[in-house]
């Protein structure tokens, strides 16, 4: 399959909050398949550096920082082709029963997963409509299951369904498509600090019996970012081994 | 194996299988369509609400292929029509190709895709199954229960590696497609009605759902099972 291969052959990709996890699998998927890769997090280390990479390390939420790096990428690589939103967190560490959840980790929770997506978007709108490009957000199998604790980030992750929606009737007519991806339990760093009896319980639940790997995820995101999919937009692709079946 | 595989969205997938390097079977109305696959296509003619013969054609063509792994199901039928036109005959035909057809499919090869451990399962349904169309009460019903069938096997099937998942495209440029808007008093207006409902403005090409179809397929989606993915140019919002 070596058209599969060279798919984003001088195509920019970036992705935010791409240096571990899911957002590090979509980022080597797509620089295997010949993409410009362009990464803003708080560490990227664990990401390769060379030919076709781009690594801003930096905090999201830090005034401006959007803006500097997204000035950065098109002076090195361009426009943007594929934009993928999917930096993302809950405040797990800060999760409260509803009552005594706290106004400010609500707000951190909404900026980071959900308004990051708005600003990033806003920044790449222009090209990515010169270009018929991309965008792919993050949202998750929490938005549809629930879990106690977590109602921001479920609040957060349905906003990005209702916001991908919205964008992709607004982005059609320009030939960019924007989908979302919703994850079940995927096999990261956030996923191996939950108590193992959690994750018994969500194998349990999964009709495939195991957690996903974040190449899962990875391989849909590239076939969202494809050609394969220029018909495919303003959807939610659950990739969650059978748990939900929306 | 591919049913439905001798015109429209199943004759693009089959052509992609092909490309891809799978070894492919069909099973269609027997027809010039079926006649006229390529010769390294296993062509069987059977109706899809006949038991019998998917029976022997699903042992045949898992003996021809040396075995299955991939089921893709687009044998379908449309019926417009209001609540006062609906014959007893014709939903009964189309609840018969459109569901049952889905479920002796599964049934007849159900032991090929075990016996492959890693299989997948593709359903053809509709975005009708996914929202209502109007006159369309039994195609719609026929593919949401597909789409409810196929989650339900889904969770059956799962322990023995094969996953199975539903496609629903909106209109797609296909013979069926062509034969619901033929014959009214101003097609190109019809046409431009269809054109306005989808988000990017135009009907599907059959290799755009077939492009999905293939990915489903594939080992890129091994943790995708029970899904519902619709190819539509924007219009349902799944």
């Amino acid at each position: 399959m070596a058209d599969a291969l060279s798919r984003f052959d001088g195509k920019t990709a970036v992705i935010t909050g791409g240096g571990g996890g899911i957002g590090a699998a979509i980022a080597a998927r797509l620089h295997r398949e010949g993409a410009r890769v362009a990464v803003l997090d708080r560490d990227v280390s664990a990401l390769p550096t060379g030919a076709r990479w781009y690594l801003h390390e930096g905090d999201f939420l830090a005034e401006g920082a959007p803006e500097a790096f997204h000035a950065a990428v098109v002076r090195d690589f361009g426009p943007v082709d594929i934009l993928i939103n999917n930096l993302g967190q809950s405040g797990r560490e800060r999760a409260a029963p509803f009552h005594r959840s706290q106004e400010e980790v609500w707000r951190f929770v909404m900026e980071i997963s959900l308004f990051s997506a708005m600003r990033m978007s806003r920044l790449c709108a222009a090209d990515l409509q010169a270009r018929g490009g991309r965008i792919i957000n993050m949202s998750s199998l929490a938005a549809f299951a629930g879990n106690p604790g977590l109602t921001d980030y479920a609040a957060a992750k349905m906003g990005l369904i209702g916001f991908t929606r919205s964008l992709a009737r607004e982005m059609a007519p320009h030939g960019v498509t924007v989908n979302a991806l919703a994850p079940g339990a995927i096999r990261t760093a956030a996923h191996a600090a939950m108590p193992p009896e959690i994750i018994a319980d969500i194998i349990a639940k999964t009709p495939v019996g195991f957690v996903g790997e974040p190449e899962d995820v990875a391989a849909a995101a590239a076939f969202l970012a494809s050609s394969e999919a220029r018909y495919i937009t303003g959807q939610t692709l659950l990739i969650d081994g059978g748990n939900w079946m929306l | 194996m591919v049913a439905g595989g001798a015109q429209g969205i199943g004759l693009a997938i089959v052509l992609r299988l092909r490309a891809a390097g799978a070894k492919v079977g069909v099973i269609d109305l027997a027809g010039p369509a079926l006649s006229a696959l390529p010769g390294d296509v296993t062509a069987l003619a059977a109706d899809i609400t006949d038991t019998a013969a998917l029976a022997a054609a699903g042992a045949e063509i898992a003996a021809s292929l040396g075995g299955v792994d991939g089921l893709v199901n687009s044998a379908g039928i449309d019926l417009v029509a209001p609540l006062s036109d609906i014959t007893d005959d014709a939903w009964e035909r189309i609840i018969a190709v459109n569901l049952t057809g889905a479920m002796k499919l599964a049934r007849a090869f159900e032991p090929s895709l075990r016996a492959s451990g890693c299989a997948a399962i593709v359903n053809l349904s509709s975005g009708a199954g996914l929202v209502p169309l109007k006159h369309r009460s039994a195609y719609s019903a026929s593919k949401a229960g597909l789409q409810m069938f196929s989650k339900s096997l889904a969770m059956e099937l799962a322990e023995a590696g094969i996953r199975v998942n539903c496609v629903c495209p909106g209109a797609v440029e296909t013979p069926l497609f062509r034969a619901s808007i033929s014959g009214g008093e101003d097609e190109a207006a019809q046409l431009q009605a269809v054109r306005a409902r989808y988000a990017l403005q135009r009907i599907a090409a059959p290799d755009e759902i077939a492009a999905a179809i293939l990915w489903l397929l594939s080992d890129e989606a091994s943790y995708v099972t029970g899904v519902a993915l619709a190819v539509d140019g924007g219009r349902t919002f799944h």
